[in-house]
């Protein structure tokens, strides 16, 4: 444990001095910027069944396509590239806290970049909402929009770190991530969009389709419905995510 | 009673280690063993398997068979205990680029396991130590050069005091005043810490070493002291003689003293001086006779001298030599 919280510091220290993160985090916000502000125009055009904050959350998977790569590609694709990977793998620190370490360290910037978002709605609150009128940022949407995000974060960051331990090259790393990510997304929606039930021929996915609905999910946070399901789902797909990480970085080692 | 752990008799001890990557065979049954405070140079041509076996050492790296245990633990099957009391420095010695060296120094006690009280007592004495308060703590390691690099990596190798050091060509690059300091620090050691060094400056290793272990196409070739290893792989003695006299009378002469003896062909240098090379037995008698045989025999003699076998033809007669011999030996 010692070891982890030493782990720990030294990541989010990292983190906290690099130019990549920095950077990161400026796309992150341009971006959620932008999509948050196209949301406010098209309400203030016509009626739309979703609230702006609610419409910006529906688009989280752009910053977490765009994004999420760029955090979690150096982990352990740089380290290995310089060889700083071996030489911690000469202290008595076991694997498993290297990974938890690294793993805790982007998801809580992660969490950092969606609790920045968070400044918009504020302002835009600020600018032009009236008393009383919670529609422009209703929090309740906000707090159930970013618990969705910081949950689900938790696989997509872990499936992040997996894609740096299979390589040494960080920019391949990105792309994996990138590659797992829109397909994780794409199933999620897909379940989603598609008649499942209609179809008798399938009636044996209805019940895994049900649980991998992430626009489903999200819809239900945002709703203030904490259903355990996909609580479950993504935590598990998390650790099974970092088991295989410890697995990698130990078997390439 | 007292809670200290008994010493054992080897610090680190590798039996019939072996690593298979597919079908090729980087080592095969290594057994070799470095006793406490000892400092062993470990030797052999590129290739060899000497950063293989520096791996499995250090738990970076599995091995396929054979049992590898640092200060009486195994390895493989206790890697976390194996760690504390050991610390390696890997060839190239990767450090991170952007943290400062006493930052970096601080974070490796800490995750060395170094008392938490200790840790600015050990970062502070471990760069006195290595030549680097003054010109190099505060600064970035990624500005640093090649000599503080390695003063860097064998600080980190010595901050949690560890029983064993394994250093991967601690000395490269570095230029000679740099491996001059290296040597002594390593040589304070003595002792304290056992040593295996790898390195291909057979010179520093003679100097620095108790005892060397030269292994070849990944089998052990040869072990022990320089002197013992100097007269099991060069069972011959070779004197340099500078005479006027042809090479049938020197070997006459030669030959009644030692009858194993030979002389190889000479070599005119000037004024009608012959250089030619007698070779005897390690082990005779004439090695102390010879040159007041020649003087005796009136022999017009202008230069008589043993030649000095080094480890470098120590390590190159053992490289010769099949690993079957060595293992015999």
């Amino acid at each position: 444990m010692r070891h982890f919280r030493t782990l720990l510091a030294h990541e989010l220290r990292t983190a906290l001095l690099s130019g990549n993160t920095w950077a990161s985090a400026a796309l992150f916000l341009a971006l959620m910027g932008g999509i948050h502000f196209f949301a406010l125009l098209e309400c203030s055009r016509a009626p739309q069944p979703w609230t702006p904050v609610e419409a910006t959350f529906r688009l989280f998977w752009l910053p977490l396509l765009c994004v999420l790569p760029l955090l979690t590609m150096r982990s352990f694709a740089e380290e290995r590239r310089s060889g700083t990977l071996s030489a911690l793998l000469t202290t008595p620190a076991s694997t498993a806290a290297i990974v938890w370490a690294k793993f805790l360290a982007a998801w809580l910037t992660w969490a950092v970049f969606w609790s920045a978002f968070l400044i918009f709605p504020w302002i835009v609150n600020a600018r032009l909402g009236t008393g009383g009128d919670q529609r422009l940022s209703d929090p309740a949407t906000l707090f159930g929009g970013l618990c969705f995000v910081l949950v689900s974060g938790l696989l997509h960051v872990a499936l992040g770190i997996l894609c740096s331990c299979l390589t040494r090259s960080s920019a391949l790393a990105a792309l994996l991530t990138f590659i797992c990510l829109l397909g994780l997304t794409a199933v999620g929606g897909a379940m989603d969009s598609l008649p499942i039930e209609s179809w008798s021929w399938l009636g044996w996915l209805r019940e895994p389709a049900a649980h991998l609905r992430t626009f489903g999910h999200l819809q239900d946070f945002a709703g203030g419905i904490l259903d355990s399901r996909p609580l479950v789902l993504y935590v598990t797909g998390m650790m099974l995510s970092l088991g295989l990480a410890v697995l990698a970085v130990e078997g390439q080692e | 009673m007292s809670d200290v752990a008994p010493q054992p008799e080897a610090a680190v001890a590798a039996e019939r280690l072996t690593k298979r990557y597919g079908s090729l065979t980087a080592i095969e049954d290594l057994t070799f063993s470095v006793a406490p405070g000892e400092v062993v140079g470990f030797l052999g041509p590129n290739g060899a398997g000497k950063s293989t076996t520096m791996r499995i050492l250090s738990g970076t790296m599995a091995g396929t068979s054979g049992c590898a245990s640092i200060w009486g633990v195994s390895v493989a099957l206790n890697p976390a205990e194996a760690k504390r009391h050991m610390a390696y420095m890997p060839e190239n010695n990767p450090l991170p680029e952007d943290l400062r060296v006493e930052e970096y120094l601080r974070l490796r006690a800490r995750l060395k396991d170094v008392e938490a009280g200790k840790v600015d007592t050990r970062v502070n004495q471990v760069m006195e130590d290595c030549d680097l308060v003054r010109r190099a703590s505060g600064r970035l390691i990624g500005q640093l050069s090649k000599g503080f690099r390695q003063r860097v990596g064998i600080a980190d190798a010595l901050l949690a005091q560890p029983k064993v050091v394994i250093l991967d060509e601690p000395t490269i690059g570095l230029d000679p005043h740099q491996i001059l300091g290296i040597r002594d620090l390593i040589r304070s050691l003595r002792g304290q810490m056992a040593v295996l060094i790898s390195s291909h400056i057979l010179h520093e290793v003679e100097q620095v070493c108790d005892k060397v272990v030269i292994i070849n196409r990944g089998r052990l070739v040869a072990q022990g002291r320089t002197d013992d290893l100097r007269r099991e792989l060069l069972p011959h003695a070779g004197f340099t003689v500078v005479t006027k006299a042809s090479q049938a009378e020197l070997a006459a002469l030669c030959t009644a003293t030692e009858p194993a003896a030979t002389v190889e062909d000479g070599v005119a240098t000037d004024l009608g001086w012959t250089r030619y090379r007698v070779v005897l037995p390690a082990q005779s008698p004439a090695r102390e006779t010879l040159a007041t045989t020649l003087l005796s025999a009136g022999l017009p003699l202008r230069e008589i001298a043993e030649e000095r076998y080094g480890l470098e033809d120590i390590f190159l007669a053992a490289t010769r030599r099949t690993p079957a011999e060595g293992r015999r030996s």
